[in-house]
């Protein structure tokens, strides 16, 4: 994955081909999430410093996704990566009650960035292997995201630690990316 | 007519003739891409004087003694081995490309996280961070041989041209509606040319900061771009499988190059400016005639795209980097294959050669960069320290010097 072929990634994607986008705070399991798509080894992962890209098959498609770094210094970044985006996928820690407060806000912004306007959202309610965990529909409420009335969006419970509900996340982006691209 | 100075170019190697004419000042090169520290110096010496007016009898010592100082640098023994000198670490986001000025004692580098920073290659300082882009910064350059300003080009869609001196930016260059992602200055530092993912190219003033040209013509992506050495002639590569070459002076296409079944990834002059290189997403390289735009050669051997290409300086050699792990040395000449350089364990995005063309540079998915010899293909060093994939590389002019940028958010020099 040299420079080249991040270029060839940040094209707008051909039909079969769809770029996600995947954001949350530090420590939400963003990169484990990456991981647990590619089917590849999750007992190593270090906060992120800029940003991973994975290409996986699904359903017909092909999902090229962008994992960010959350750590607060490098949020305001995120928006070098907003282009062409197809669909969203927003983390977060169910179990990091305190920062709930906190990943509401970034997710607003996000809603409110012109260039991710209209981009359906995902929002993954992960590590529901904590017995602390809030239930998706807890945080769904907490969220207001009931209020979302300019796209598509959905609340998935899942663990990227055992995959539980990370296909069904997926499933549902082939299903609506299917409706916007075609 | 008349003979002012007389210089030497080491790299490649050749003598500067600085004249005067109808009272202006003016200069002119007499290359020696050929000299080997055997080339009989008698013998070239009259050959100079033969096609060379200004060199008259009373020079002859004195360019005698210039080519025997040019051949004995040219033998002089390359048993470098480089260290770790400094990890520069105040990016905070992924870097892409780095470069040096022309005698090695800055460089800069670009980043995710918006900007370019210039750095004194000595102590390793950081001299001036350059801010102002929106968005990543991709391409690079120096105004070389000059080194005075610096020209960026970013996926924010601008390109800026900065101070060397006291880092302000003196122009913002606005036009192109996609990501900037190649840009370099004319030999002559009076134009800037840009390539752009929204299929064009622009040549920009760099008095006056105004537009002067856009090279429209590609279907796709232009990746890469490069002046000759003359710098009437650029040459762009693209995503549509093609290359093109324009006429500067008027904007007006000369030539397509058309043969590749893949994206372009790469494209040079090579320096008399007789040759062009491209490389493809098609596993092979491809050598055209500059002047007719004929294929002269396709370079095959690559399992995997190659993802990177350059010629040595004198123009005798071609690198090639490839996404199969390994780089090919092929002679431009004859189009044979010098060497293999197996060792990498992961996609190679970037090769260079140093100037003496001794030693080959490259920076792998692997998080090293190596050192090779040409000669051998054997690999003389392993850079490893990177904890992340290395995107960029660099020689100096001396060749005593590397720099190296990595998706690790660091930039090292080694020595």
């Amino acid at each position: 994955m040299g420079l080249l072929s991040i270029l060839r990634k940040l094209k707008s994607a051909p039909d079969q081909e769809v770029r996600i986008l995947l954001l949350g705070l530090d420590n939400g399991g963003k990169t484990t999430l990456l991981k647990q798509l590619a089917s590849e080894d999750i007992s190593h992962i270090t906060p992120t410093q800029g940003f991973n890209i994975k290409s996986v098959q699904s359903q017909g498609f092909k999902l090229n996704v962008w994992d960010i770094g959350g750590q607060r210094k490098i949020r305001p970044y995120w928006r070098n990566y907003f282009e062409n985006t197809d669909v969203l996928i927003y983390v977060i820690d169910s179990a990091d009650r305190k920062r709930f407060e906190e990943t509401g806000q970034e997710l607003a912004e996000l809603l409110d960035e012109e260039k991710l306007s209209g981009v359906p959202v995902l929002i993954f309610a992960n590590k529901q292997d904590l017995l602390t965990a809030a239930p998706a529909s807890e945080i769904a409420e907490g969220l207001n995201l009931h209020t979302i009335r300019d796209r598509m969006w959905q609340i998935q419970s899942c663990s990227a630690l055992t995959g539980e509900g990370v296909q069904d996340g997926m499933n549902w982006v082939c299903k609506n990316v299917t409706a916007k691209k075609k | 007519m008349r003979l002012k100075r007389l210089n030497i170019r080491y790299y490649p190697p050749g003598l500067i003739l600085e004249y005067e004419k109808k009272g202006q000042e003016k200069s002119r090169c007499i290359d020696l891409l050929h000299l080997t520290p055997n080339t009989d110096v008698s013998e070239l010496l009259s050959e100079i004087k033969r096609i060379e007016p200004l060199i008259t009898d009373s020079r002859t010592d004195q360019v005698k003694a210039m080519i025997e100082r040019l051949q004995e640098k040219l033998s002089q023994p390359d048993e470098r081995h480089f260290y770790l000198f400094k990890v520069l670490q105040s990016h905070i986001l992924p870097l892409t490309n780095v470069a040096f000025n022309k005698s090695g004692s800055s460089f800069i580098t670009g980043s995710y996280d918006r900007t370019c920073k210039i750095w004194d290659t000595m102590s390793g300082e950081e001299l001036h961070t350059l801010e102002g882009h929106r968005n990543v910064v991709y391409a690079i350059a120096f105004n070389n041989p000059y080194g005075d300003k610096i020209a960026t080009g970013s996926f924010d869609k601008t390109c800026k041209l900065w101070s060397v001196e006291s880092g302000k930016c003196f122009y913002t260059f606005r036009g192109h509606t996609a990501e900037i992602v190649c840009v370099t200055f004319n030999p002559q530092s009076t134009l800037v040319a840009t390539g752009s993912m929204d299929t064009t190219a622009k040549l920009w003033d760099v008095e006056s900061g105004k537009e002067v040209s856009t090279l429209a013509g590609h279907s796709a992506e232009i990746i890469s771009l490069s002046f000759n050495t003359v710098g009437n002639r650029l040459v762009t590569g693209s995503f549509d499988h093609t290359v093109t070459l324009w006429d500067v002076p008027s904007g007006r296409r000369i030539h397509t190059l058309i043969g590749h079944r893949g994206e372009i990834s790469s494209v040079h002059f090579n320096w008399n400016c007789s040759l062009i290189v491209s490389a493809s997403m098609d596993k092979s390289c491809k050598v055209w005639d500059a002047e007719n735009g004929q294929c002269l050669a396709t370079l095959i051997g690559h399992d995997d795209e190659v993802l990177d290409v350059c010629f040595n300086y004198t123009g005798q050699l071609i690198a090639t980097a490839s996404a199969d792990g390994t780089s090919r040395v092929y002679n431009s000449e004859t189009f044979q294959c010098v060497c293999k350089l197996d060792g990498h364990e992961g996609e190679i995005s970037k090769v260079c050669f140093n100037p003496q063309g001794t030693r080959v540079l490259t920076g792998s998915a692997d998080r090293t960069a190596r050192v090779w010899c040409v000669k051998s293909g054997s690999c003389l060093q392993v850079l490893e320290g990177h904890t992340d994939e290395i995107f960029s590389c660099a020689f100096n002019y001396e060749g005593d010097t590397i720099i190296t940028g990595s998706k690790d958010n660091t930039c090292r020099i080694w020595r």
